[in-house]
């Protein structure tokens, strides 16, 4: 420009008003300011996001019963806006005087996986994708190799010659590696012998998954789905409340059961008894006749040294 | 800028201006893209048939005597004097091998008690003397209700594990502060003439609900794990 040029006062109506580079800067902010807002949109989609409560609520083992009940109706409300059905949320604590101990019958077991289906149906796990607490394991007779065991049997019968089955689920290990990997504190054993999970503490860093020699976690990869008909509204905080995406879930000899002094929904399904479970401590409980005057026991991978609570066992 | 300057090659900065146009443009056609969703399909997730709730059932296996009873079911085909005449036990007939011959009144009773099926005498269950009751061999006379005590004069071992709690079902709470703890009967789970548990038909395998319902036709595809 030169020095000389006399000063213009800007005329607002005309066409110079606005120049051409401002022209194409502004409408390049509008622009990328749109896209930077339609790049957020999935956000719209996380309709069940936790909310600040949620995010804000403290570790499990510090919650007073003050803020349990708080989080309590917290769950009950998500649970009843997400699938229309009031639940039953409790926070049951371990019993004084109470180690739980599952025993197995591996010579009653028939592999009918019944135990599997009412496991899914009592513990709200997701049917799509499916996620499935118990592996039943088929395997030849004589062996207790597991490289031989197949649990994707589609007979038409079962039992079949020349096979035994043997049900596998977390063994509630007295010396559990998946609770020493992590990070966060997420997952612990309590006093009656249950390891439990904390979904709202989760991280989802899935170590535990790695850690345990039973393959007995799993993760919700996505967005667990529940047929509002089939949701059990009998729950418990550490239980079978419905876990969200991205946490680790597993068995907890359904707590929301046990801890009210009920038998586990495997048992109770069981058509051949061969389930039995209750506490180690009381000398005149099945299981402790059963770990007494029972021939065989095997604690599945001992030599793992994690001294499982649940015991496979033979009648004769 | 002076408008009736001679058109002079474009600087530098307004080719940039065009540069920055060009992104501008395609950040609001993605912006489009994005808002209404038209790129791209989420994925349809297939239905997944649930289980069949027949899996789900707790109930035993069959009905005994002793819960048509508890059920006020209808006990006309029980009463065995309807047919059969008192102080007259009805005569037993084996064929040539042996093997007891059912009348045909009772022809939905299949015999396989015991290996090679040796326990085929009636009596040895039946009182003959009294065909509403048991006769354990040394000498009890029992309700059909109270049979476990006849299956354990023969099955010790088991009969122990029975009273237990270790053989048999279960059911109710461990916990009996908190509530009753259910047990069934031996003949709840077997059938006393032909008391081997019968094979029965397994629940789904893992995944196969699932890949069921995404195949549509074709072949399912290999677990995964």
């Amino acid at each position: 420009m030169e020095a000389n040029q006399p000063l213009t006062t800007p005329d607002k109506t005309s066409d110079k008003a606005m120049s051409r580079r401002s022209f194409l800067r502004g409408s390049v902010a509008f622009s990328g300011m749109a896209a930077l807002a339609a790049s957020l949109s999935p956000l719209r989609e996380l309709k069940d996001f936790s909310s600040t409560e949620q995010f804000l609520q403290k570790y499990y083992k510090e919650l007073t019963p003050d803020d349990m009940t708080k989080v309590l109706a917290r769950i009950t409300n998500d649970v009843e806006r997400q699938y229309g059905v009031r639940p039953h949320v409790r926070d049951l604590r371990p019993m004084d005087g109470v180690e739980f101990v599952y025993c197995l019958n591996l010579t009653r077991c028939i592999g009918c996986r019944k135990c599997v289906h009412a496991c899914v149906a009592e513990n709200n796990q997701s049917r799509n994708p499916e996620i499935q607490y118990i592996r039943v394991l088929k395997l030849p007779h004589g062996s207790l190799d597991l490289e031989k065991a197949e649990h994707h049997y589609d007979t038409k019968q079962v039992p079949e010659k020349g096979f035994f089955y043997m049900p596998v689920q977390c063994q509630q290990c007295k010396n559990p590696p998946c609770v020493k990997v992590c990070p966060v504190n997420a997952t612990w054993q309590e006093k009656d012998g249950i390891t439990v999970i904390d979904y709202d503490w989760c991280i989802g860093c899935r170590y535990c998954e790695a850690a345990c020699p039973y393959w007995a976690r799993r993760f919700n990869f996505a967005k667990p789905e529940i047929p509002k008909e089939r949701l059990n509204p009998e729950m418990a905080y550490l239980g079978n409340r419905p876990r969200k995406q991205g946490v680790m879930e597993k068995c907890h000899f359904c707590i929301q059961r046990t801890r009210a002094g009920k038998y586990p929904a495997c048992l109770e399904v069981c058509p051949v008894g061969a389930r039995k479970f209750g506490n180690i401590l009381d000398p005149n409980s099945e299981v402790s006749y059963i770990l007494r005057e029972k021939r065989v026991f095997i604690q599945l991978k001992e030599e793992m040294g994690t001294s499982p609570r649940f015991f496979y066992y033979f009648d004769k | 800028m002076d408008p009736f300057k001679p058109e002079l090659p474009k600087p530098p900065s307004q080719r940039w201006a065009f540069v920055l146009a060009g992104v501008g443009c395609t950040f609001l056609v993605l912006a489009v893209l994005f808002v209404g969703n038209l790129w791209g399909r989420t994925p349809v997730k297939a239905a997944i048939p649930l289980v069949d709730v027949k899996f789900l059932a707790t109930t035993p296996w069959r009905q005994s005597y002793g819960d048509l009873v508890a059920a006020k079911e209808d006990l006309s085909d029980f009463d065995c004097y309807g047919c059969h005449e008192k102080n007259k036990p009805p005569p037993i007939r084996y064929d040539a091998n042996q093997k007891i011959i059912i009348p045909k009144e009772h022809s939905d009773i299949v015999m396989g008690h015991g290996s090679h099926d040796r326990n085929n005498l009636c009596y040895n269950c039946h009182n003959e003397a009294n065909l509403l009751t048991l006769q354990v061999r040394d000498g009890r006379e029992l309700k059909f209700n109270e049979s476990p005590a006849l299956c354990g004069s023969c099955h010790g071992p088991t009969y122990r594990d029975w009273e237990a709690g270790a053989h048999g079902r279960t059911s109710g709470f461990w916990d009996t502060k908190a509530g009753p703890t259910k047990r069934l009967a031996c003949v709840s789970c077997h059938n006393p003439h032909a008391p081997d548990i019968p094979t029965r038909e397994p629940a789904p395998g893992p995944h196969s609900l699932h890949d069921a319902a995404h195949a549509e036709g074709a072949a399912p595809a290999k677990p995964s794990h």
